[in-house]
């Protein structure tokens, strides 16, 4: 018997080894086809100008031709002394804050009245409420440039009415209130969207929680404070991130109606690296823009979803 | 401690959709009522009622001797299990449980005591820590039972608490709900679709059928004079057998059910009873439990022998389940297990008179 053992044994173990060794082979050839033309896309004109933009950040260069006059940290230092680039950063921030603290409360709350509960014509409130979101950019600004134009846009036209003695704001050309009529479009125009995925984080709560909480004892702020809000942490997390991301890459809707202005009181980032980087062929200059942007959100990406979303990715029962 | 009176209650939805009708219930203070039926008769949303959780549309709900109409829920000292359980996925066990009171502001150290002492009773107090998430289903179930009773209400509902339990956890379940209301000694009311654990655990069971009460008693009586052909269909597994097309006839002063395939004599007991019914056409209700084998008769019955075919036969170890046929009609025995029943054999069997149901036709009424 023990004769048939050691036969059999070492003969059988390296065949079975082989076997594995060939089918592990066979499925990292196969990942690997099917990953190379995304990857390749990935590496041609994602990664490669990222490494591109920190390169030429390096160079004093217009764009055209090789960069050949390089300066090493000066862009960088520069930019530090940049009151207007400074000031951008500012704005995105104020943008970014005016989104959590308003844009998003508003969006739950309406997604709480509309997303369920036997409010009448919701479905209607639902849809309405979602348009703004589906107009692109461009369509958005130039509704709102109508909109906020100081002699014939609704706006200080319906302030008329109900105020007396009202005199017409220049929404848009006002230093002091540009950058929150900036805001006030941005939340008309993005809060839809977060609105529809707090309906869709409302909906994954089952009904029994809620009456659970009812039998034991809640009122429904307590409800919402203890059941459905924590509940919802997911979602809630989701759209701080989209919107924190969004806050600092706002770029169209602000060139569209400002482009930074008057006087760089509505510049984020975005228009700030395409006003003094494209526009004036400093592309070095704009380069280093770039990358500090690229930075900051790749900072608050990586440390958010390790840090506040990490929860989330665990496995849920 | 409370009772519960549901007085003329209506649950109608929009388009004039009636889920209860005139549910006309009196629930005695420390009693275990369940209300039993098939999905959709209106059971749940009756509890729910009670709960709060669905407006009443018409009629009373009193908890005790408080009309609880316009009650929040969380004002009318009721606690309740949820078929999902309904644990708070976000909180541990221990919170779970001290929710509730910690919502009344209960204080810390009774809280805490409270929970403890309810998780011992329960077995889970090695569970505290933990999320529902990291629980199994029986343990989950315990939980949500904890989570009722560490408030002590007055009221305690339970809507299918074990209906996501496997069969063998059921039966444990099963005892050890009725243990817990036996050591509460509080008000039970409990929905399920399952007559079983309806039989096993009420003092009193509610059978509903289309949102209407058809009749209300204890478990022996539903089984023993089930009011109408629903209830005698509805308690007992496997259900009974119902012979359709069948005529009460009289006979040299005695009564005999004429089921065409058979005929069967009525007790004499019956008489006074059926005799008013002679010539109607009524319906023949037989339990599968009161058909013998003609070899293993018990003793004390009323037997009339009959033959039928053997159609099928269930091996179930304490007893045989045989499909049995006679000109066209399939109805089914439980025998004795030592019973030599094969597929296709034509065998004796004795029916127990004293066990026959009979049905008004029409009415589907039990003939009084």
């Amino acid at each position: 018997m023990s004769a048939i053992r050691f036969r059999v044994l070492p003969r059988a173990f390296p065949q079975s080894l082989n076997e594995s060794q060939k089918r592990s082979r066979e499925k990292w050839l196969t990942i690997a086809f099917l990953v190379a033309p995304g990857m390749a896309i990935f590496l041609i004109f994602l990664l490669l100008p990222i490494f591109q933009s920190g390169y030429y950040s390096l160079f004093k260069w217009n764009g055209f031709g090789f960069p050949k006059d390089f300066r090493g940290i000066d862009n960088y230092l520069d930019l530090a002394k940049d009151k207007v680039f400074l000031g951008s950063i500012a704005h995105s921030f104020t943008i970014m804050s005016l989104s959590l603290l308003v844009q998003l409360p508003l969006a739950l709350a309406l997604a709480l009245l509309v997303g369920r509960g036997s409010l009448p014509g919701r479905q209607i409130f639902r849809a309405i409420l979602f348009v703004p979101y589906i107009f692109s950019e461009v369509i958005t600004a130039l509704i709102w440039l109508y909109v906020l134009h100081p002699n014939s846009g609704l706006m200080n036209k319906t302030l008329g009415v109900f105020v007396q003695d009202f005199k017409p704001i220049t929404w848009l050309g006002d230093r002091n209130i540009a950058l929150i009529a900036i805001f006030m479009v941005l939340t008309w125009k993005f809060f839809g969207f977060h609105m529809i995925l707090y309906m869709a984080g409302l909906q994954s709560i089952p009904k029994d929680l809620e009456e659970a909480g009812r039998i034991d004892g809640c009122n429904e702020m307590q409800v919402l404070r203890f059941i459905t809000l924590p509940l919802m942490g997911s979602t809630i997390r989701l759209t701080i991130f989209l919107s924190v991301l969004g806050s600092f890459q706002q770029f169209t809707l602000v060139w569209i109606m400002t482009q930074g202005g008057p006087v760089d009181s509505t510049a984020t980032i975005a228009t700030f690296l395409f006003k003094y980087g494209i526009q004036r062929f400093a592309l070095g200059f704009g380069s280093a823009v770039a990358v500090i942007l690229f930075l900051l959100t790749l900072v608050f990406s990586i440390g958010y979803q390790r840090m506040v979303m990490r929860q989330d990715y665990e496995l849920r029962v | 401690m409370a009772s519960v009176s549901f007085r003329n209650v209506w649950k109608k939805y929009a388009g004039d959709v009636v889920a209860v009708r005139e549910l006309n219930i009196e629930v005695a203070d420390k009693e275990f009522l369940v209300l039993v039926g098939p999905s959709g008769c209106g059971k749940s949303t009756s509890l729910r009622m009670l709960a709060g959780l669905e407006e009443i549309s018409e009629g009373e709900i009193l908890i005790g001797d408080r009309v609880v109409n316009n009650v929040a829920p969380k004002d009318r000292d009721i606690a309740m299990v949820f078929q999902s359980y309904a644990l708070y996925p976000h909180m541990t066990v221990y919170e779970n449980m001290a929710f509730g009171l910690r919502l009344r502001k209960t204080p810390k150290q009774v809280i805490d005591q409270r929970v403890r002492e309810v998780g011992k009773s329960l077995g889970i107090e090695q569970l505290l820590d933990r999320k529902p998430r990291q629980l199994s289903g029986g343990q989950r179930q315990r939980v949500a039972v904890g989570r009722a009773i560490v408030r002590e209400p007055a009221v305690f509902l339970m809507d299918e608490p074990l209906s996501n339990l496997d069969a063998k956890l059921r039966v444990e379940a099963r005892a050890f709900i009725s243990k817990l209301h036996q050591r509460l000694g509080t008000t039970f009311i409990y929905v399920t679709h399952d007559q079983v654990e309806a039989m096993t655990m009420g003092t009193r069971i509610a059978v509903m059928s289309a949102g209407e009460l058809q009749q209300i008693d204890t478990p022996q009586n539903l089984y023993d004079n089930p009011v109408n052909i629903f209830v005698a269909g509805f308690i007992g597994s496997p259900s009974m057998n119902f012979f359709d097309n069948c005529r009460l006839l009289e006979e040299g002063g005695k009564l005999f059910v004429d089921a065409r395939i058979f005929r069967l004599p009525v007790p004499q007991k019956r008489y006074e009873k059926y005799r008013p019914h002679v010539g109607s056409d009524v319906v023949l209700g037989i339990r599968p439990e009161n058909i013998h084998d003609s070899h293993f008769t018990p003793p004390g019955i009323e037997p009339a022998s009959i033959e039928a075919n053997v159609d099928v036969v269930e091996q179930m170890g304490h007893e045989k389940v045989i499909y049995l046929e006679e000109s066209g009609k399939t109805f089914i025995a439980r025998l004795d297990p030592r019973t030599t029943a094969v597929v296709g054999q034509r065998i004796p069997i004795v029916i127990d008179l004293a066990s026959m149901h009979l049905f008004d036709k029409k009415t589907e009424k039990a003939l009084e």
